[in-house]
């Protein structure tokens, strides 16, 4: 399939003379005609964008089983929240699915990118293989890494009986099934994290490497003390969007793989609520414990901007 | 190190490592061909003897024509009403001047940064309250509204069409909608390129959506039936019937993704950087 980027343009001509040239008259005219234009998309967002984060809120001081009338509760829901044990547990399966998560998948995947980025015939192809696992949907992932994590017939334990090591039933152990979740997680999150540091390769300028080299500084060398530094912006960045896609992703493959077991064990913040929300139709506490993952999140992208700001102080 | 001999290393590399990350990919292919004996016996092949093409007339059976074209009328319906309202909205905010602008786009901005799964349950009961739960209207309208990412991307496009071009039209007599029509989207093709590939592999991996509001049979889309084909054990049918149904998922937006890979990535970057 070819897109040109761009074409000659014919300007459409046609007899409509001189009334309708730019001038003041015409200014009341364009507004109308932004009004139309803009108005189709302001209302569908104000409908199911603007009204469900400010509905979130509310939702929250309410007692509704979706059916009956929301009785207010004022604050007995986020009262909830500190008392509830489910609500801890979840908390901190959502901070170990982060932790565990994004720390090898931004290392990982800069290592691969690195591999990546070089010029050579057929480099084009080879890629494809390193974005594919990206466009597998949830459930397609989860079709595959059931069988690879079965613990009699899967391909994952085969590998390790190769070292003589005995694998778990890995899904279905209270202690493997979140390392599981997280290993399958960073297999889908690497081809974005590789596409991010290819294009912050870029920026890298190439003379700092020959320098290097009259330094005789090995390639490993080179890796860690100049490209790292050099793409630090996109390691930030990296970073923050795979925190947040480790908290909501983590919902997703734990709902259609695990189910939040074996024993809660891989039960995060955001499955925990949908669980409150649709399967116990508490709505109003399902909608409080969004809005302490909301908190959550706007606490930790503060904390990496102060961060960020603190590097950039001190050097 | 000679350089030859780290060429053909770094190639090695490159080739290793592919395989490695496409492994799973390639164990679905391999699998999807499997015998029902062979993807659960111990040690498992890892290609079948001899394919079992049965598979994946079994996994089109159990996910039926019906949820097919329901796929494609979700994944394209988005596509389109996204198409519709944002590309006169992004054109008036980079083009028209007008006094709103500003405050629009700032609007649009913020939500952009919160989770999607946050406002899972207000959304739902905006939904429900429209009485749209298993229907078409409710699947689409509410995902195809979550639109900022569109109006940002087109009006950073348009906001580039040198301002001559466009008041030559005007002066011509060309009313808005047909500068917009016949000068800016003939143009705009690249951006087009890098939203609708975007718009259509997200809309088609969908599965939290359609599972919440629309999981009756006849709204069904092709996630929501998979999904607990990932049971594992539990299911009924074989794990290779599971494994051809993924694959059969993943044909549209594999073809979508190889023809349109370079503004596919582009926008991945783009979004990324803002």
């Amino acid at each position: 399939m070819t897109v040109t980027p761009s074409r000659p343009v014919e300007p459409p001509r046609q007899a409509e003379p001189a009334e309708r040239s730019p001038g003041r008259k015409d200014r009341r005219g364009d507004a109308l005609v932004a009004a139309l234009f803009v108005s189709p998309a302001m209302l569908a967002f104000t409908v199911f964008v603007i009204v469900p984060a400010l509905g979130g809120l509310v939702l929250a001081f309410f007692e509704w089983d979706l059916f009956g009338t929301p009785v207010f509760v004022g604050l007995d829901n986020l009262a909830r929240l500190f008392t509830d044990p489910a609500m801890w547990q979840a908390l901190g399966v959502t901070a170990l699915f982060v932790v565990l998560g994004v720390i090898p998948t931004t290392l990982v995947g800069f290592v691969l990118a690195v591999v990546v980025n070089v010029n050579m015939p057929g480099i084009g192809a080879w890629r494809v293989l390193y974005f594919t696992p990206m466009i597998a949907s949830a459930a397609v992932s989860a079709i595959i890494w059931v069988n690879l994590y079965n613990g009699r017939s899967g391909l994952v334990n085969q590998f390790l009986a190769l070292f003589g090591v005995d694998g778990p039933n890995w899904l279905a152990d209270p202690t493997w099934a979140l390392p599981a979740l997280v290993l399958m997680m960073i297999w889908g999150a690497l081809p974005i994290v590789i596409i991010l540091y290819l294009a912050g390769l870029q920026r890298v300028p190439e003379d700092i490497y020959a320098a290097a080299s009259l330094d005789g500084a090995g390639r490993w060398r080179q890796l860690w003390s100049m490209t790292w530094p050099n793409v630090w912006g996109t390691t930030v960045l990296v970073a923050v969007l795979q925190a947040v896609s480790f908290v909501s992703g983590s919902f997703e493959v734990a709902l259609i793989m695990t189910d939040g077991g074996p024993l809660g064990t891989t039960q995060s913040l955001a499955l925990y609520s949908y669980k409150v929300a649709f399967t116990e139709r508490d709505i109003g506490y399902g909608s409080a414990l969004s809005l302490f993952q909301l908190a959550l999140i706007i606490g930790v992208v503060l904390l990496s901007r102060a961060i960020v700001r603190f590097r950039k102080e001190r050097g | 190190m000679s350089t030859r001999l780290y060429l053909s290393l770094r190639y090695a590399l490159v080739v290793v490592c592919g395989l490695v990350l496409a492994f799973p990919l390639l164990f679905m292919v391999s699998g999807s061909l499997k015998s029902a004996r062979e993807i659960s016996a111990f040690p498992q092949p890892l290609l079948p003897e001899t394919p079992v093409w049965q598979n994946f007339v079994d996994a089109w059976d159990y996910l039926t024509p019906q949820v097919i074209g329901n796929t494609f009328v979700f994944s394209l319906g988005i596509v389109g009403l996204q198409l519709l309202i944002s590309l006169p909205a992004a054109f008036a905010l980079a083009k028209i001047p007008f006094r709103w602008s500003a405050v629009i786009l700032a609007t649009l901005v913020v939500p952009m940064f919160v989770p999607a799964n946050l406002t899972l349950i207000p959304l739902f009961v905006v939904t429900f309250q429209l009485g749209w739960l298993n229907s078409f209207a409710g699947l689409i309208i509410p995902m195809a509204a979550q639109c900022a990412f569109a109006i940002l991307l087109f009006r950073q496009f348009f906001v580039t069409l040198p301002p001559g071009l466009i008041d030559a039209a005007r002066i011509d007599g060309a009313g808005w909608l047909r500068v917009l029509v016949s000068i800016a989207l003939p143009l705009a093709r690249p951006a087009l390129a890098t939203f609708c590939s975007i718009s259509f592999l997200t809309a088609w991996n969908m599965y939290i959506w359609p599972q919440v509001v629309a999981p009756n049979p006849e709204h069904r889309v092709i996630n929501v039936a998979l999904a607990p084909l990932a049971g594992g054990e539990n299911s009924v049918l074989s794990p290779a019937i599971g494994l051809a149904g993924a694959v059969l998922a993943m044909i549209p937006v594999l073809i979508v993704f190889i023809a349109l890979q370079k503004w596919y990535i582009k926008g991945v970057v783009g979004t990324g950087l803002e």
